[in-house]
């Protein structure tokens, strides 16, 4: 077992100091370190998305990258993009287009359709499906999760309507 | 009056736990003490295991033990049993860790347990295990030819059963009648379920009361507490508690009472602390009980009319190594009963032999024996209609069982109770635009680009099942339901029930129709289920049970309820019960709004209940046992559009309309959203899905790089319509709909790809339709077009 | 999958016979070789880290040297096991003088099994091709380095 290497990391705003074993990776720091059970993971080769967080406002699967290379970045997880009361748009979205099912990819979900909208406010629908391509769901046939991320394209775009007005 | 609730589309009030990260399912479990356990797996399908030398993992630091299977044999494990029996059934014994063979590439030879998840991996490639290998098979038509390796010495030639349904003299008297005899042969692949949470298991041990609690990802934690405690273990009831939190879908493969249970629970006791396994991927593969896998001749007679006389069946089913808990139902009672379809066919023969091979055990997936049977009688009833040159509708139509018909008992054992099929196809055919899309793929076709439409209409047989029924064809349980409504004196609603919600959304769902049957308002139910403490015995969500048996369950507890409810105010009131009415949420005397109790009242006054008379009881809650009389029988029709590029093969949905007829319905999101994801996965399997061994029994489609799930681009919005033609046997008229997107789906994209395959004279082709596959009959066919040119 | 090929090699048949028997050559050669030791005549023991796609091993176990015929072939047969799994082959290897140098046929079926199959079974043609690539690279670069 190699020696543990410190890191410092901004996670949800929180700036962690650790020392972690280098094999970790960012997701098992996220989840076994931070108690960060919101990210999934749903597979060992990187297809299924479940993981998928924000590095520096960029969606990664946190499966396929280790904890210290994350060094000195600001990661962003489901747990950090809203919450009861102050929903992301696309949780929001999520909830009332019946985006989801069992839940266990939905954070991977939103995480990855919240960096699409980041980059293409408003998307078409085979924009969506393409930008979705990484993350799987096995219960909801992608038929409401592009309706739901519409319905929060459509809620944001309404927000910067308003804050133009 | 307060709203009713029951119709309503509902958000669903597990959703906030989900959007913002904060579900708790089993791997995100996290306890004091806890140590991890890893497999050794065979990377044989087929060996003895001549030693196991542990030495050098056990010297690793941070390993704590190594258990073997003589350790399990030898402190009293026993072999997993499956939980159907038919007669003659030849069962191989199924530990937990093989002490002497391995059967199956992933079976498993040893665990590791240890302080860390990585230690336990390394560990993993420190046992020195040597095998002697044996040859092994992996095909069920392979495993039954004369001459084949022997899987287990308690099934000669590898037969696990010889099934066989319906009336075969009678069959062959309607096959002699016939103007023409179509015949198909069918191979129905295997699949892979992947719920995209993997499978994992917690297990805790304590040493006082020598009490067990398993955290698992299940979707009946009482038949694992049956299997594990009664059969395996051997450890009494109310010790040994079975949680399962919140599930990341199931699709049937948590049905199962799997190896690394017994192994995890085996283990905290041994080295007294707690001990979890969580299922790599690469490990799903070899490891979840895979889907389908027959292999079919099926025979139909039929009259120049298009009239169908008769349907003869020959499949043979290969069940993999093992027999996992429901896999002998399967190919049998799920398969050949439903091989009707919604036909009046005069007679059914089928007969199904059930295979042992080096493979994965095969048991139910979603729709478990109804999809395959679906995908032969729809297949073949398509590929009837175009040999007698009529449209795959009108044979339908000219053969569907009508309204004034039911009951309506088919010839392989069912008694369907209510059924309406027309309304269901007609109004898919105008949603789709069907003659105008036949029109204008004729015209397509003439240009050189290829669409086609496939027709399915299925029926299902599910909400599992009458005990009575089940028991008699070899279910070694009843699938009864439990519920339990108990009221709290401030008047929360708790809901207990056997069902069990991993993506269905029970809480929501069922908290309609308590809100409704209580008048309470919804936001007062709250629904407890997936733990064995505090839950009355249940079974379980599969088989699309949940709608039609657990919530009658539930409705008939919320009745009893109410009846005692009414005693309750009628003492209050000093009234007699007779007297009694419940109106907008009050319980009145009749007639006379001013002398009523609300429901809060009465709920507080159950509680303090200090001037009861003699003959009522004090609290108030009620228990149901719920059997249903008979399974609910949903049908519908699905239209499928595809469009093949004739230049690649690459063929794609682009159009999917379905009719379902599940009854009343409760929230139509939860509804639809599982007719979408059953679509899903049925196309799946049409169009991306397969399971490949190799010709030396490896899987080789073990990851998502080479196995193919349906991605978001793979899909189109699907269009969606109901009709309602209620169950006349449960109390709400429920029917199930979890699985019949799935049933209805495959058949229906098969039958539009072989469609559009026309032109070419591709008259039938195994799924997958990939690319490759379909260029290949593609390109054959211009070939010999331009040889005879 | 039957895999073949062949490298040239600017050296004699007889050099090159020999380097693919010597322990040291070996060891320095195949990639990912981690340990290389003698076993007894033409067996060794041997530790290799070997990536196919995702799925990275060390395989450990034995290469054996069977029917070699002087200066002219010789076929190896390859048993390793890691913790991805199993991977064996039989592969035949035929030396033809060309002028100075010499062009080394190789042939061969590799199996595997376990994890590694599952996962890594579609890419194990490129991989192998690469690996002989690397090998007869390096046996190159040291035959002719000394020479």
């Amino acid at each position: 077992m190699a020696d543990k290497v410190p890191i410092t990391l901004t996670v949800n705003g929180t700036k962690h100091s650790v020392h972690v074993e280098p094999r970790t990776l960012l997701v098992q720091f996220l989840r076994e370190h931070l108690s960060l059970t919101g990210t999934h993971v749903g597979c060992d080769t990187s297809q299924c998305g479940a993981c998928t967080v924000h590095l520096d406002g960029m969606a990664v699967k946190s499966c396929t990258m280790f904890a210290v290379q994350a060094d000195g970045s600001s990661v962003t997880t489901i747990e950090g993009i809203g919450e009861i009361g102050h929903l992301h748009p696309l949780q929001q979205g999520f909830w009332e287009m019946h985006g989801l099912q069992c839940g266990f990819c939905t954070p991977g979900m939103i995480m990855s359709a919240a960096d699409l909208l980041q980059h293409n406010a408003k998307p078409s629908e085979a924009e969506i499906r393409h930008a979705l391509e990484g993350n799987f769901c096995r219960c909801t046939g992608y038929h409401n999760i592009v309706r739901a991320v519409q319905h929060a394209s459509g809620q944001i775009q309404n927000q910067a309507q308003a804050a133009d007005d | 009056m307060a709203e009713k609730m029951f119709g309503k589309a509902l958000k669903r009030v597990e959703d906030p736990r989900f959007i913002t990260g904060t579900g708790n399912y089993t791997d995100d479990i996290a306890v004091h003490g806890m140590v991890h356990a890893a497999m050794v797996r065979s990377p044989y399908p087929h060996a003895k295991i001549k030693s196991i030398d542990s030495s050098a993992a056990l010297a690793l630091p941070g390993v704590i033990a190594i258990l073997t299977g003589k350790d399990l044999v030898g402190a009293g494990i026993n072999p997993i049993p499956t939980g159907w029996l038919l007669p003659d059934l030849k069962i191989s014994a199924h530990h937990a860790i093989q002490p002497e063979e391995v059967n199956h590439v992933g079976d498993i030879v040893a665990a590791i347990i240890a302080e860390t998840r990585a230690i336990a991996e390394d560990a993993v490639a420190l046992v020195d295990v040597d095998y002697d290998v044996l040859e092994s098979v992996s095909l069920g038509s392979t495993a039954l030819a004369a001459g084949a390796v022997q899987v287990h010495p308690e099934a000669p030639g590898n037969l696990a059963f010889d099934w066989t349904i319906g009336d075969a003299a009678a069959t062959d008297a309607e096959f002699a009648k016939a103007d023409k005899i179509v015949k198909l042969e069918l191979r129905n692949h295997r699949l892979v379920p992947n719920a995209i949470e993997p499978r994992a298991s917690l297990a805790e041990y304590k040493r006082a009361g020598d009490e067990y609690t398993l955290h698992t990802t299940s979707q009946n934690p009482h038949i694992h507490r049956v299997m594990i405690g009664a059969f395996v273990m051997g450890i009494p009831e109310h010790k040994l508690r079975i949680v399962s939190p919140d599930v990341g879908g199931g699709f049937g493969s948590k049905i199962f009472q799997y190896p690394e249970e017994v192994i995890v629970l085996f283990a905290a006791k041994k080295v007294n602390r707690p001990v979890k396994w969580t299922a790599r991927r690469s490990e799903s593969f070899v490891s979840d009980a895979h889907g389908r896998d027959h292999e079919t001749v099926a025979e139909a007679a039929v009259m120049n009319d298009g009239t169908l006389l008769a349907l003869r069946v020959n499949t043979i089913a290969n069940l993999g190594a093992y027999l996992t808990t429901f896999a002998p139902a399967v190919p049998t009672y799920l398969y050949g009963t439903l091989l009707n379809g919604t036909y009046k066919w005069k007679a059914i023969h089928a007969h199904v032999r059930g295979v042992y091979t080096n493979t994965v055990g095969v048991d139910a997936y979603r729709g478990a024996g109804r999809p395959e049977a679906t995908y032969v009688v729809e297949r073949i009833v398509s590929t009837v209609a175009r040999e007698l040159g009529m449209d795959p509708v009108d044979i339908r139509r000219k053969n569907f069982i009508q309204p004034s018909e039911f009951p309506y008992q088919t010839p392989v054992a069912l008694q369907y109770d209510s059924g309406n099929y027309e309304p269901a196809m007609d109004m898919a055919l105008e949603k789709l635009g069907y003659k105008a899309l036949r029109a204008k793929q004729a015209e397509m076709r003439k240009q050189g680009k290829y669409i086609g439409i496939g027709v399915c209409t299925y029926l299902e047989a599910c909400g599992l099942a009458p005990s009575a029924l089940v028991g008699s064809l070899g279910a070694q349980a009843g699938q009864w339901e439990s519920a339990l409504v108990r009221v709290a004196a401030t008047g929360v609603v708790e809901v207990l029930t056997g069902s069990h919600s991993h993506g269905q959304g029970h809480e929501t769902a069922f908290a309609q129709v308590v809100a409704d049957e209580l008048q309470v308002p919804v936001e007062h139910v709250v629904l407890v289920h997936g733990d064995t403490a505090r839950l009355p015995h249940g079974w379980g969500s599969y088989g699309s049970r949940s709608a039609p048996v657990g919530l009658s369950a539930i409705t008939m507890a919320c009745r009893k309820i109410t009846d005692k409810a009414k005693k309750i105010a009628a003492h209050l009131l000093e009234a007699s019960v007779e007297d009694m009415e419940h109106v907008d949420g009050k319980y009145q005397v009749k007639g006379v709004p001013e002398r009523s109790k609300s429901f809060f009242e009465v709920a507080l006054m159950a509680h303090l209940a200090h001037n009861y008379p003699a003959d009522l009881e004090p609290g108030l809650e009620a228990t149901h046992f719920y059997d249903p009389k008979n399974f609910v029988y949903p049908f519908g029709t699905h239209l499928a559009v595809v469009e093949v590029d004739a230049d690649t093969g690459r063929t794609k949905l682009i159009r999917y309309v379905c009719v379902d007829d599940c009854g009343p319905i409760v929230n139509p999101l939860i509804v639809e959203g599982q007719v979408h994801g059953g679509v899903a996965q049925g196309m799946g399997q049409a169009l991306l899905e397969n399971t490949v061994y190799d010709a030396s029994g490896q899987l080789v489609s073990g990851s998502y790089l080479e196995y193919t799930m349906p991605r978001a681009d793979d899909m189109v919005q699907l269009e969606i319509g109901h009709t309602v033609t209620p169950s006349p046997h449960n109390p709400l008229g429920l029917k199930g709909i979890g699985e019949a997107g799935t049933i209805a789906s495959t058949a229906a994209v098969a039958n539009a790809v072989i469609d559009a395959l026309e032109p070419f004279g591709v008259r039938h082709m195994d799924m997958p339709f990939t690319s490759e596959k379909v260029w290949q009959v593609i390109h054959a066919s211009q070939l010999a077009q331009a040889a005879d040119d | 999958m039957q895999l073949e090929g062949f490298n040239i090699i600017h050296a004699t048949p007889e050099q090159v016979f020999v380097a693919l028997q010597s322990p040291d050559m070996l060891a320095k050669c195949v990639p990912g070789v981690k340990k290389l030791e003698v076993e007894s005549e033409g067996v060794f023991k041997t530790t290799l880290e070997v990536s196919v796609g995702p799925v990275k091993g060390s395989f450990s176990g034995k290469v054996s040297v069977l029917d070699a015929v002087l200066n002219t072939s010789l076929t190896l047969k390859v048993e390793m096991r890691a913790p991805v799994g199993i991977a064996s082959a039989i592969g035949k290897i035929i030396l033809e003088p060309q002028d100075a140098a010499t062009k080394v046929h190789w042939s061969g079926e590799p199996q595997l099994g376990g994890m590694i199959a599952s996962v890594g079974a579609r890419l194990i043609g490129g991989v192998a091709k690469a690996q002989a690539d690397i090998f007869f690279t390096k046996l190159e670069q040291e035959l002719t380095s000394k020479a």
